[in-house]
């Protein structure tokens, strides 16, 4: 794949330019929509709107806290279910009997959707950050679970019984022979998680009301602030794309030695 | 190229210290003199609790020896568990919920005085609104038409089927839906409903959209409507007396001051709502009394258990403070 697209002249375009255009140009159709009366100014108010009320949240220090506490929110569920998700994963995944045990009885919680145990969350731990952090964890640890369990399976047979003819205990088999095998899987499994923990993150604060960006995107609703709502859901956009950004940039740091990334064009 | 790696690991391990440091924060047992009473007590981000907002700025409770942290909820719904659980040591909520609570055998009292109608139709700060050109003209031409509510089986439900059968029209004719606040100007436009119940700020906002008072329903429901109140569990009221007695002496210093400074109580909105400031100082501001009147607690508890809004009778002197 080449990087850059050619123009008319010949002359190659940065992909980070051409993303930037349609950036732009978003913005602009979201500028111009409800100043000609295509959607109501009301509801829908034009980009520059929500550009000042973001401007205005900046100077507010209930939104820096906000900030702080859906971060701190999403981290610490995410660690959790990636340390949890990982030492599972190995452990079932490592005894063909445990995992066909286990098997069915993950089938049947994955699907459960963590906003459904709103309810059961809140009779248990109240309506703090526990509660948000509960649901985070949950929905992030089957998908690190599911990708790790994946990964554990996909030890190439010959190097097994290789180790197996060399005798390998099983801790060094875990170290040097699944580990490896499985990285590249746990780093997809991560990414995926990063992404639906931020999600759970927003929407245990939006409807339980723990402290973070969700419950000030509630009271800006309920506080008929249309622009400053707006605002703060596009941080938690943000938000969304750093967390790509970042965990994009520690699986090319941790997986620098695999094919599939040693393939790609240095950055 | 594995500083920023280490750097990142480093950082969410600080982020996650903080977060463990913050969670385990435990209210302290009450009692001790010297030290001051930590209280959490749950309200909702509504200009109705302006005045414990402004009462713990102006350092009230902790003259009364009160350590108070106020945590916003999503609604009664959420506080009322945690009020019951102790997660809170009080709690704030309309009188229908502490009602509907009530009737259902929680074990909840009445501390003080939350919040009131201002008691004067057309200027009162929960109202049904219809469209300026609606054929709606009196709260009895609701029969037959829709009418949207934040929650049915609650106070806006109640209160307007008060209003309909005082003007003369007959409640059962009139259908309610439930519809979130922010929700209803745009249904009342698009038509999807005929009225709607609206408190500040949305009272202003659907005025300033061509929107017109059709009744003051908190108004006509009773003479000085005590609309929400502060609550706590029976459990805190019988082991801590002395504690529940000073907030109350705060709160009511707070809610007369609130009632007092209507233009501070414009400006502490800024510091838990997001309200706009030009929007602030438009809004029919409520009445904060010092004491619940008992007796309209009385006629909401009639009119609930009349509309089947309460399946069973409450107890108010089990509900409502004693002195």
């Amino acid at each position: 794949m080449s990087r850059a697209t050619p123009t008319e002249q010949g002359r190659p375009v940065p992909p980070a330019l051409l993303g930037l255009i349609g950036l732009v140009s978003f913005a602009a159709l979201l500028e111009i929509a409800p100043r000609i009366g295509l959607v109501p100014g009301r509801y829908v108010p034009p980009t520059s709107r929500i550009a000042v009320a973001l401007a205005d949240q900046a100077s507010r220090s209930g939104f820096w806290r906000a900030l702080v506490d859906t971060l701190r929110t999403w981290a610490l569920g995410l660690l959790i279910a990636v340390v949890a998700g990982v030492a599972a994963g190995v452990a079932i995944g490592s005894v063909p009997a445990l995992r066909a045990i286990a098997s069915s009885t993950v089938e049947f919680l994955r699907p459960i959707p963590s906003v459904a145990l709103i309810p059961l969350v809140v009779v248990l731990y109240g309506i703090g950050i526990t509660s948000t952090v509960v649901l985070v964890v949950y929905a992030s640890f089957w998908q690190v679970l599911v990708q790790v369990l994946h990964g554990v399976a996909d030890v190439d047979p010959v190097a097994r019984d290789t180790a197996r003819s060399y005798r390998l205990g099983r801790r060094r088999q875990i170290v040097h022979l699944v580990w490896p095998t499985a990285l590249p899987y746990v780093v997809t499994g991560v990414r995926l998680a990063a992404s639906v923990a931020l999600v759970l993150a927003i929407t245990g604060e939006l409807v339980i009301g723990s402290p973070g960006l969700g419950s000030a995107i509630a009271v800006a609703q309920a506080s008929d602030a249309v622009p400053a709502m707006y605002a703060l859901i596009v941080v938690t956009g943000l938000i969304g794309l750093l967390a790509n950004l970042l965990t994009r940039a520690v699986e090319r740091r941790v997986l620098a030695w695999h094919p599939a990334i040693r393939r790609e064009e240095p950055a | 190229m594995r500083r920023p790696f280490t750097a990142l690991l480093t950082a969410t391990a600080v982020l996650l210290t903080a977060a463990c440091g913050s969670s385990s924060k435990t209210p302290a047992a009450g009692g001790a003199p010297a030290t001051p009473d930590k209280v959490n007590v749950g309200v909702i981000a509504i200009v109705d609790v302006a005045p414990i907002y402004l009462g713990k700025q102006k350092g009230f409770f902790t003259k009364h020896n009160i350590d108070l942290t106020l945590t916003t909820a999503q609604g009664g719904a959420a506080i009322v568990p945690a009020v019951v659980s102790g997660q809170f040591q009080f709690g704030f909520s309309n009188v229908v919920s502490l009602l509907l609570a009530n009737s259902n055998g929680l074990p909840l009292k009445i501390v003080c005085n939350g919040v009131a109608s201002t008691g004067v139709p057309g200027n009162d700060y929960g109202a049904v609104v219809v469209k300026k050109d609606s054929q709606i003209k009196t709260a009895a031409d609701l029969a037959g038409h829709t009418v949207a509510v934040n929650t049915l089986k609650n106070i806006g439900d109640t209160t307007t089927r008060a209003a309909v059968r005082k003007a003369g029209g007959d409640p059962t004719k009139v259908k309610f839906v439930e519809m979130p606040f922010p929700n209803m100007q745009a249904g009342l436009q698009s038509g999807q409903v005929d009225a709607i119940f609206v408190v500040e700020p949305f009272l202003t906002a659907a005025l300033g959209a061509g929107g017109r008072i059709l009744s003051s329903v908190y108004a006509e429901a009773a003479p000085n409507l005590t609309v929400a109140a502060y609550f706590a569990s029976k459990q805190l009221v019988t082991s801590n007396p002395d504690l529940v007695k000073r907030f109350a002496e705060a709160m009511k210093e707070s809610l007369a001051y609130a009632d007092a400074h209507g233009d501070e109580v414009r400006s502490v909105l800024s510091a838990y709502t997001q309200i706009a400031s030009d929007q602030a100082a438009k809004l029919i501001l409520p009445k904060w009394p010092a004491d619940v009147n008992k007796d309209s607690v009385q006629t909401l508890a009639d009119l609930a258990k009349g509309d089947g809004v309460l399946t069973k009778p409450a107890n108010l002197t089990d509900l409502l403070p004693s002195s």
